[in-house]
């Protein structure tokens, strides 16, 4: 037998509003909690291979197992992102800098007088990478200085210019190489160490690190 | 139970829940991350080629600002790249460059690792003759040639980069695209 539903076996009144309203803060609750563990999760990752880690040799560092099936997994992370394909130490060292001697983040805009002796390696360059990791699109493919096209000066030194624009007049009253930085980018140069000598491969920080000095003022 | 203690429990429940979503999540993005990257980059190559070329080997061009699908590269280098997947079959790997300088061949784990690196002085004027096999075992165990140097591979996919320093690209081209073309990447016969 059948019959109309009799309105007092539903929940009447406010109940059945409450149950939901219940219910869906609930959901809320749970979804809020879930974003949080997920952003928090994504971020603390990014903050971690964003770090900069291993030793430090003046303003340039590097990371000692870039490479190395010995790596960590920040590491393996960090080099994915920031180096893919690095050739183990034995092989390559890899210096990185990002700043400058006096500590200010190195911007392309402005001009920096790089100075150093060789390493102590078969063969070494100095490149410059935009913020992303990717060359600069400089004109006649000065990407980099390197073991080849350096000038060492009697003292065995090795110096060139990185900025937006040839230097109007030597520096020092010297013409040194200019590796072009165009645009107003972050910007980040990296020593690669070919047959590192294995002094150096045992003690990386013993690296006589190039100084990154700024050329005038740039704001 | 009081109302005010059942309350603490429950944001003490829930703080707890958060932290161990963020701990999983954190470890899920570092480990995924170079395997994603390497995996990018394996299809790119697959699919593009990177300039073609003969005995699963690819010759890109000389480095320049216009090449954006691995980081840093080395516009210094001439590369010869060939991605490989020994998960049925080994792969030999040949090479007889004579550049006037250093050259490397290099082997990447499907995770990015570089787990066998060989250079021209470590190969000392001899050809390079190598036998890559993968991580599970085959139905039957690679007869490795004469010669040949067994290197096992930590994952089945991966990549082999191969090195070789221009002092000069314009005075030294023919030797140096000579050298890299000496490279064959192909399955073990």
């Amino acid at each position: 037998m059948s019959g109309p539903r009799t309105p007092a076996l539903e929940p009447t009144g406010p109940h059945r509003p409450a149950r939901r309203r219940s219910r869906r803060r609930a959901f809320a609750t749970g979804a809020a909690v879930l974003a949080l563990g997920i952003a928090i999760g994504l971020g603390s990752a990014w903050l971690a291979v964003r770090r900069e880690a291993g030793i430090a040799a003046g303003p340039w560092r590097a990371s000692l197992l870039a490479g190395s099936a010995d790596a960590d997994a920040w590491t393996r992370a960090r080099v994915a992102i920031g180096g893919l394909l690095a050739l183990n130490r034995e092989e390559t060292m890899y210096y990185v800098a990002t700043h400058d001697y006096t500590g200010a983040a190195l911007r392309s805009r402005c001009t920096y007088r790089v100075e150093g002796t060789p390493p102590p390696a078969r063969w070494w360059s100095v490149t410059a990478y935009a913020e992303d990791f990717f060359l600069f699109d400089a004109p006649q493919r000065r990407y980099s200085v390197n073991g080849e096209t350096a000038r060492l000066d009697e003292r065995g030194r090795f110096a060139f210019v990185t900025g937006p624009a040839a230097p109007a007049a030597p520096i020092v009253g010297e013409t040194v190489p200019w590796l072009p930085t165009p645009g107003d980018r972050g910007l980040l140069l990296t020593l690669r160490v070919y047959n590192p000598e294995a002094a150096l491969q045992a003690a990386p920080a013993s690296l006589d690190p190039p100084r990154i000095e700024p050329v005038g003022v740039c704001r | 139970m009081s109302a005010h203690r059942a309350a603490r429990r429950r944001w003490v429940l829930r703080a707890a829940v958060v932290l161990a979503v963020a701990a999983v999540v954190h470890g899920l993005a570092i480990w995924a991350a170079p395997r994603l990257i390497m995996g990018r980059v394996l299809a790119g190559i697959g699919t593009t080629g990177g300039g073609g070329g003969s005995g699963g080997v690819f010759l890109p061009p000389m480095t320049d600002a216009s090449q954006r699908r691995i980081v840093m590269p080395s516009p210094d280098l001439l590369y010869a790249v060939c991605p490989f997947d020994v998960a049925r079959t080994p792969l030999r790997i040949r090479a007889d460059p004579k550049a006037p300088g250093y050259w490397s061949i290099a082997l990447y784990s499907a995770s990015s690792d570089n787990f066998f690196v060989i250079n021209d002085r470590q190969a000392g004027g001899r050809p390079v003759d190598l036998v890559l096999a993968g991580p599970s075992a085959y139905p039957t165990a690679p007869a490795v040639p004469d010669g040949a140097t067994l290197v096992a591979a930590p994952s089945a996919r991966g990549m082999l980069l191969m090195r070789v320093l221009v002092a000069d690209y314009a005075a030294q081209r023919d030797q140096l695209e000579a050298a890299r073309a000496t490279l064959r990447c192909e399955p073990l016969r």
